[in-house]
């Protein structure tokens, strides 16, 4: 449409003709071009220098032995053979595997649960709210300590109420068997306030009226939320499921927090790939076997994110 | 709120009532260890791994510590000043960011989308030497700027301001458009109105990221007058014992600031509500 | 948008690149010239985790401060301490070293010391050691620092392993200081018979790490076991560790040991000290610990326990000071080290007396400074160190970082993973043999 000098409604009041745009002849076809480049310059600058570069140094590291001491040898595919041999390796692959599995929908769902029960604005929901995302405002060094004190053997009041039910001989953190579940358990009562956030967000952007039309019509609440909410949730849960995917392989919280419980153990049942390439890394200097085990993480995340896209039908669920 | 169509009074209100003891439930479980660590705060040192809740002799000593031993005030200082920076240029730039990838056309939109899209699965373990490297070659080592800037730079928030813009009704913007406005105006005055709720979330998260950051401040800063909290919640370990007591009552100090800041911004989230006044 | 147009005359864009270049260069081949205008004015910066901002016991950070204020004031080239927060698990260290830029001095344990020297980091100090004091440190202490006879690390202190147990949980189960076990099935009936519904009997570290590999070795030595033998394969399958596996494994699956400990097994307060465990497996810093932060708790001590048929060996940690080879000043550095630890000076040997006796509470690394402090090891719970637990010390392995690993998952296997010890032992071994045949750094000892 070409920009025309007579102003057509009352907002137009107030907005300065791009009279200097005009000047320099550039079509509005080529004002959005520029506008576009420029807006989205500061932030793909900024990836690209201190992510982009960072990250390919980081990756080809994988195909050099790097003493950690200023010594680079290229050795090509030596350290991918390493790894291959490596059983703790394939340990840590299959914890990944099974954290990933484990913790992607048990955040969808503590999300989504949460922000259904306080998505209504009142003051109980408020406080309610600022209770489930607490966890939140707290370093994830004192939450490990505190989770450490409650599932202390035997004397930790998680482990005396496993006793009251009559579960005994259970190290909630020591046993192979549990370590992992009680890791998923802390994260998922980190984060759950986080993805109530953005599942209240999504929520909101639902309109009433389809609720209400949806009752006149009969429909009962289940109904509602499989029908109505579901559907039109479907953006948000794409990108919670997007999001809680890269976090439980390659971010913070799979990382952080069993760096502070648990760091691996026992017997590596926590130690999770990323923890895997952090201890290589900064505790015995392989640098590169390091790098080598980060890509294959980062192979991990590209095919779980292809077939999160292609589950979600390549997330086509715009409304333009 | 009308659903007296098809429920009684009173089932709506048991119903109610129900949900709210849930909640009142889930609460409960999810504040305990959080009371747990306060408790910790008003212990002394022997006592901090009896499990007992309550301290025998609850005093202010260890908060005491914690604020004049140690410059804790300075390190807040930092935190917030680190923080604040980060989430306002941030959000700047995010905004424009997922502005220009959802409402712009421009060649190779698509192929940057995917490069920023590639950045998100990469995380700071893995970068963390190579980035220190072009960060020390810039000179930023041991300065704000060094905390500052590389913190900034996120794919999480470009991504989910991009959908919310998505979503946005195209109303206002093209109205602005046929007016003749340029697309910073249109940026500036219709599209960031519009964000409030999206952007007072980000706004939140952004900000507490930073605030309990750990990782990059303690990599990048030497200088104890740079030190953020949690680089200096960790001073607090020491060789073979760490004084656990201290290191609660400051993320107790830590904590405080940003459970305010939560309650507060919830009230933006909630009241500017439908501002998108179209729908 | 014409090139010319606020540029002098004459100039045009290629010349000011060109120029540009000129002076470029010209300006980084002179930097070593600015380098060396500036060399009289060179700190070292020497990186720890005591002084001066640590939480670290104020008697600990004014020794350091005291050595870096000394040398200073006798020295053109200054010390300067660096405190790095989260020395020991943090990765500031790792970075710097890989980004190029490690610091001058700094401290490593002998679990560290062959991923540093492998990795040419460290500088070869033997030659600013007088060939006197080079012998004033037995070899117990010092062979781990050593290559080839060369020696690149000064040690600190010396902190052998030994029990700790609370006498109020004795005493409550009526024993007394005489009951104290001397041989592992009297520690393990010990330990049952000390657990009640609310406390352990006894506790071993049970996170994986180096500590945890550093409190088992001396199970394995008590009963001849070895990591490599002479042939240079992998001794590690043999009874001797298979009993040590078991003796762990034992602890635990019998109820005596908790799986998972408090903060940490080398923390006493936090375990012993709250009444987590009736006898802890601690260090000689136990000692300083339990009587600054649990002063209510009355302890006693008791050497290692040995196996049937054993011999008594404890395992002695303790950090060591090391300078940088590639470093700003590496012969300063040395001159240091030197000079603060291993001179024999007077003032020398006192400062190690006084970081031993009254900073912390550790064994000295010096025959000398064990002489001058006749005074503090001929009393009290030092005593019963220096006469009962030190004599039989033997110094911490030092062993590469792989190695290292594969011990450590074999322990945690037998303790936690419910392996078989004589699996664990085999399946390390064999891996064990696979690393020592591609490995040429310098040798595990």
């Amino acid at each position: 449409m070409p920009a025309s000098h007579a102003s057509i409604s009352t907002a137009a009041a107030t907005s300065d003709p791009p009279i200097a745009a005009r000047r320099a002849g550039l079509t509005n076809r080529q004002r959005e071009v520029l506008a576009g480049y420029l807006f989205i310059a500061p932030d793909f600058i900024g990836l690209f220098v201190f992510v982009g570069i960072p990250m390919v140094l980081a990756l080809t590291m994988g195909f050099f032995d790097v003493n950690g001491f200023g010594q680079f040898n290229f050795v090509g595919l030596a350290n991918y053979q390493k790894m291959l041999g490596d059983t703790v390796f394939w340990q840590c692959l299959r914890v990944t595997l099974l954290y990933m599995v484990l913790l992607v929908p048990s955040l969808y769902v503590s999300g989504l649960g949460l922000a259904l029960l306080v998505q209504r604005s009142n003051r109980f929901n408020t406080v309610m709210r600022s209770i489930f995302f607490a966890p939140q405002m707290v370093s994830l060094v004192v939450i490990g300590l505190v989770w450490q004190l409650l599932s202390a053997d035997k004397v930790g009041v998680l482990s005396r109420g496993l006793a009251a039910l009559g579960i005994t001989g259970v190290s909630l953190l020591g046993s192979p068997g549990f370590a992992l579940y009680t890791t998923l358990l802390v994260t998922v009562w980190f984060l759950m306030g986080f993805y109530m956030l953005i599942f209240i967000g999504g929520l909101q952007d639902i309109p009433r009226e389809y609720y209400e039309a949806a009752e006149i019509d009969g429909a009962g609440r289940v109904q509602s939320f499989w029908h109505i909410t579901l559907p039109l949730l479907r953006p948000t849960s794409f990108f919670v499921l997007l999001i809680s995917l890269v976090a439980s392989v390659a971010g913070s919280q799979a990382f952080d927090l069993i760096y502070v419980m648990t760091k691996g153990g026992p017997a590596n049942s926590t130690s999770v790939l990323i923890f895997y390439v952090y201890q290589q890394a900064f505790q015995y200097s392989a640098f590169g076997y390091a790098a080598a085990m980060a890509s294959i993480v980062v192979v991990i995340l590209m095919l779980a994110t292809a077939v999160l896209f292609l589950m979600t039908r390549g997330g086509r669920f715009n409304y333009e | 709120m009308s659903s007296a169509v098809f429920f009684s009074r009173r089932q709506v209100d048991i119903v109610r009532i129900v949900w709210m003891l849930v909640a009142l439930v889930l609460a409960a479980m999810t504040v305990f260890p959080l009371l747990w660590m306060l408790m910790i705060s008003f212990k002394a040192q022997a006592e901090v791994f009896q499990p007992v809740l309550l301290p025998k002799a609850p005093s202010l000593k260890n908060f005491i510590y914690v604020l004049t031993e140690v410059p804790f005030v300075r390190y807040l200082f930092n935190s917030f000043v680190v923080s604040a920076a980060i989430t306002i240029i941030a959000l700047w730039f995010h905004t424009m960011a997922g502005y220009a990838l959802a409402r712009l056309r421009f060649p190779g939109r698509e192929a940057i989308f995917l490069a920023i899209f590639s950045t998100f699965l990469v995380s700071l373990p893995v970068i963390i030497v190579p980035l220190f490297i072009l960060v020390r070659a810039m000179g930023m080592l041991d300065s704000y700027a060094g905390l500052i800037v590389p913190a900034i730079f996120n794919a999480f928030g470009i991504f989910l301001l991009r959908q919310y813009y998505l979503s946005l009704p195209r109303e206002l913007e093209e109205a602005a458009i046929i007016d003749g406005a340029s697309y910073w105006r249109i940026y500036w005055s219709v599209i960031l109105p519009l964000s409030r709720p999206i952007v007072a979330s980000l706004a939140i998260l952004f900000f507490l990221a930073n605030w309990n950051s750990f990782l990059w401040p303690l990599t990048v800063t030497s200088n104890q007058d740079l030190w953020v909290v949690q680089v200096g919640i960790a001073s607090f370990r020491s060789q073979y014992a760490s004084s656990w007591q201290y290191i609660m009552a400051a993320s107790t100090i830590v904590a405080a600031p940003m459970l305010l800041i939560f309650i507060v911004f919830q009230k933006q989230i909630m009241e500017s509500i439908k501002t998108s006044g179209l729908k | 948008m014409s090139n010319d147009t606020n540029m002098p005359r004459g100039w045009n864009r290629r010349d000011i690149l060109r120029g540009s270049a000129a002076l470029g260069a010209a300006g980084l081949a002179g930097l070593p010239l600015i380098g060396n205008a500036y060399a009289q004015a060179k700190t070292l910066n020497f990186w720890n985790f005591y002084a001066p901002d640590s939480e670290q016991p104020k008697a600990q950070q004014d020794w350091w401060t005291k050595m870096a204020a000394d040398w200073n004031a006798k020295s053109e080239t200054k010390v300067e301490l660096d405190y790095l927060v989260d020395y020991m698990q943090g990765n500031k260290l790792s970075t710097s070293f890989a980004s190029g830029q490690g610091p001058d001095l700094f401290l490593i344990s002998p679990g560290d010391f062959l991923r540093y020297y492998n990795g040419g980091a460290l500088l070869d100090l033997t030659p600013f050691i007088d060939a006197d004091v080079q012998k004033d440190f037995p070899d117990a202490v010092m062979g781990t620092r050593k290559v080839d006879g060369k020696i690149y690390g000064v040690p600190m202190e010396v902190e052998p392993m030994a029990f700790y147990y609370s006498v109020k949980a004795f005493e409550d189960a009526g024993l007394n200081e005489n009951d104290v076990p001397k041989t592992w099935d009297e520690l393990l009936e010990l330990g049952k018979k000390l657990t009640t519904a609310d406390r352990y009997g006894l506790l071993f570290q049970t996170d994986a790490g180096y500590y945890q590999n550093f409190t088992w070795y001396p199970f394995m030595w008590q009963g001849g076991g070895e990591f490599q033998g002479a042939d240079g394969k992998s001794a590690f399958n043999s009874p001797a560790t298979v009993a040590a596996l078991k003796l762990w494994k034992d602890a635990i699956d019998s109820g005596a040991a908790p799986r998972q400990v408090n903060a940490g097994g080398f923390d006493m307060v936090a375990n012993l000290g709250a009444g987590y465990c009736a006898i802890q497996n601690c260090g000689i810093w136990g000692i300083a610990a339990m009587k600054q932060n649990a002063p209510d708790t009355p302890f006693g001590m008791f050497k290692l326990p040995i196996p049937t048929g054993g011999k008594y060996v404890t395992v002695g940690g303790g950090w060591a000071f090391v300078a940088n080879a590639k470093g700003k000043d590496p012969d300063t550095a040395g001159k240091f080290i030197a000079w603060a630890l291993a001179s024999k000076e007077q003032d020398s040997v006192q400062r190690v007396v006084d970081w031993c006796t009254v900073a912390k509470s550790d064994m000295p690394p010096r025959q000398s400074a064990i002489e001058a402090g006749k005074a503090a090891y001929g009393q009290g719970e030092l005593k019963f160190f220096a006469d009962e637990v030190y004599p039989g010390a033997r110094g911490e392995p030092r062993l590469p970082p792989e190695a290292y690993k594969i011990i450590s998952d074999a322990i945690q296997a037998a303790q936690l993973g419910g392996i078989e010890p004589e699996k664990a032992a085999e399946d390390a071994s064999k891996q064990l043999d696979a690393f020592l045949a591609t490995y040429k750094g310098a040798p595990m000892l």
